[in-house]
């Protein structure tokens, strides 16, 4: 089975294709660029390095959040649309399991944080059991310091990743002992670990449905949080 | 006519629709699936909810516009998108959907200013209608005349300078407490009403295309504060009524002198605000007694759809003017010369 896989979550473009057995060709790049004007052209790219004919893919992975909302739209919109012409299956796929992939050791837990804005981050923890990767702590928005300390009191070595970390935690703040922060490359999510597990969920019969498919937000827009602040007889 | 197939998307502010288009003229299929009921409550489009609801919305458009067009998606020829101007993260969906289709189609694939889409709106319901012709183009964002030259040839009379007549009216209803969209129940309003409050007319001198409304909205709004503290129930039909005239009077004024100057024997109205029937009655008793032609969209093509982007998507491919797959959504895209 091949597949193309999209994460466009964060600052971070990254297009692959790829099998069950192999790697073929992922483009990731952090580069300031916008998304908007660089995905489709990097998707041409990757499928001609890879040598592989879009007729050909067996299906669409695409990182469906948390993240940045208008990250989100812009790949998930891309992967709908091919999927859709080319009537191959899609597969929303965690944005933070798939960093979580980036350590597949067992015995380690790996939290992955994404910005949330205002200090926050998207927290999600994980542990890889008998080569599967187990959820320890489901998605929440937490305060990134809260975080920190809550990771020292983790029975056990911690690795963190994600954007946060660059972003407020890489010399801002103190980390326990037990903590570890990933290099800068695997702080990246990429669409090599969105392929796989995307493949994983296909063989599963896991695929989404092209014409209801919403990224994950987790948050509201303000305007709604707000508006419920103002009314609050009709919040229920 | 080439009989070729043209797919139109717009996103670009609170209604997601995909339309078919046969040729330059020819409806296939205009599905617009509208979001006002969403919006309503907070007074206003927000962006990030508009955003949302595209996202969700966008496949089952494009594939209600193929069904009901009964064609298949092999059929299509080219794919347009509005590129701008609009809210950027609705844009963007439309933007990112389109290129994904044209490439997934081995298409080519045409960026769309909204602006010139409503423009070309008339040539849908209007079969007859040739360039040369003078263009108002009155929408939520915009005021502008627009000198059509050829279908490629634009000459910018002029536009707005500050606020677009469309803000000024949904200010104005928000300020009155009367529910978003302001446009319509303005035009509601002043039909029960009088004008006889005087409010004043900016840049109404000869040979001024320009336009600005910030001096009559902010005119309207102090009135209307001033009758609010003086304890006076507000006489809305006649506060309607007489903002509606100021702004009818501005726009009716320069759209003739420029039809004038230019020597054209057509005016069309274009946007959001054509839907405005005070407008579009001034203009058309004016059209008659100066002998000029006159024509304007019909409900649905005034609002925003998608079929008016197919259409002027039609002509730009006609010119061989295509966008690559690099192509981004552009918020402040303005009406240029061409």
């Amino acid at each position: 089975m091949s597949i193309l896989a999209i994460d466009t979550a964060t600052q971070v473009s990254s297009v692959a294709v790829a099998s069950e057995a192999k790697l073929s060709a992922e483009l990731t790049m952090q580069a300031k660029l916008t998304h908007s004007e660089t995905l489709l052209p990097h998707i041409e790219q990757v499928l001609r390095m890879a040598s592989v004919k879009k007729e050909d893919l067996d299906g669409i992975a695409v990182s469906i959040g948390p993240g940045s909302f208008t990250g989100l739209r812009i790949g998930l919109a891309t992967a709908k649309a091919m999927a859709y012409v080319l009537k191959k299956p899609i597969v929303g796929v965690s944005t933070l399991a798939a960093l979580a992939c980036h350590f597949p050791v067992p015995g380690v837990r790996i939290v992955s944080l994404l910005d949330a804005q205002k200090g926050n981050a998207y927290r999600e923890s994980f542990e890889w059991v008998d080569g599967r990767l187990v959820v320890r702590e489901p998605i929440s928005v937490e305060k990134t310091v809260d975080v920190v300390t809550a990771c020292g009191e983790v029975d056990g070595p911690v690795v963190l990743t994600g954007d946060v970390i660059a972003k407020r935690i890489r010399g801002k703040i103190e980390l326990p002992e037990n903590v570890k922060i990933a290099p800068a490359h695997l702080l990246m999510p990429r669409a090599a670990n969105v392929a796989m597990l995307g493949l994983q969920k296909l063989a599963a019969g896991e695929a989404d449905n092209v014409m209801d498919m919403e990224p994950c937000y987790i948050r509201r827009s303000e305007a709604e949080v707000l508006w419920e602040k103002r009314h609050p007889e009709a919040a229920r | 006519m080439s009989e070729k197939l043209t797919l139109g998307i717009e996103s670009s502010c609170d209604e997601t629709s995909a339309a078919v288009l046969r040729g330059g003229r020819e409806i296939l299929s205009d599905v617009i699936s509208t979001q006002i009921p969403v919006h309503q409550k907070f007074g206003g489009v927000v962006p990030e909810i508009a955003s949302r609801k595209h996202i969700v919305n966008i496949m089952p458009v494009i594939d209600e516009a193929l069904r009901q067009a009964n064609v298949e998606l092999s059929d299509i020829d080219q794919v347009a998108v509005t590129y701008g101007p609009g809210l950027v993260g609705a844009l963007l969906v439309g933007v990112s959907a389109a290129k994904a289709l044209a490439f997934s189609l081995d298409k080519p694939l045409i960026g769309v200013n909204h602006l010139e889409g409503h423009i070309f709106a008339n040539f849908l319901s209007e079969p007859a209608l040739e360039p040369p012709f003078m263009a108002l183009v009155v929408s939520g964002g915009h005021t502008a005349l627009v000198d059509v030259r050829g279908y490629n040839s634009f000459h910018l009379m002029g536009q707005t300078r500050d606020d677009a007549a469309g803000e000024a009216f949904d200010k104005i209803a928000r300020v009155m407490g009367e529910p978003y969209p302001g446009g319509p129940r303005i035009d509601a309003l002043a039909k029960e009403g009088k004008p006889t409050i005087d409010f004043p007319e900016a840049l109404v001198g000869k040979g001024n295309y320009e336009f600005s409304f910030s001096g009559l909205k902010s005119a309207v709004l102090n009135y209307i504060n001033s009758e609010k503290m003086k304890g006076h129930e507000l006489n809305k039909p006649d506060i309607a009524a007489s903002f509606q005239h100021a702004v009818v009077d501005v726009l009716v004024g320069k759209a003739f002198e420029a039809v004038r100057e230019a020597g054209r024997d057509t005016l069309v109205l274009a946007g959001g605000v054509a839907a405005n029937s005070g407008l579009e009655g001034r203009l058309r008793a004016e059209a008659e007694r100066q002998g000029v032609r006159f024509f304007y969209p019909n409900r649905i093509l005034c609002t925003d759809n998608a079929a008016m982007i197919a259409c002027r998507g039609y002509y730009q491919a006609e010119a061989g003017h295509f966008s690559d797959l690099y192509l981004n959504a552009i918020p402040g895209l303005d009406l240029e010369e061409k």
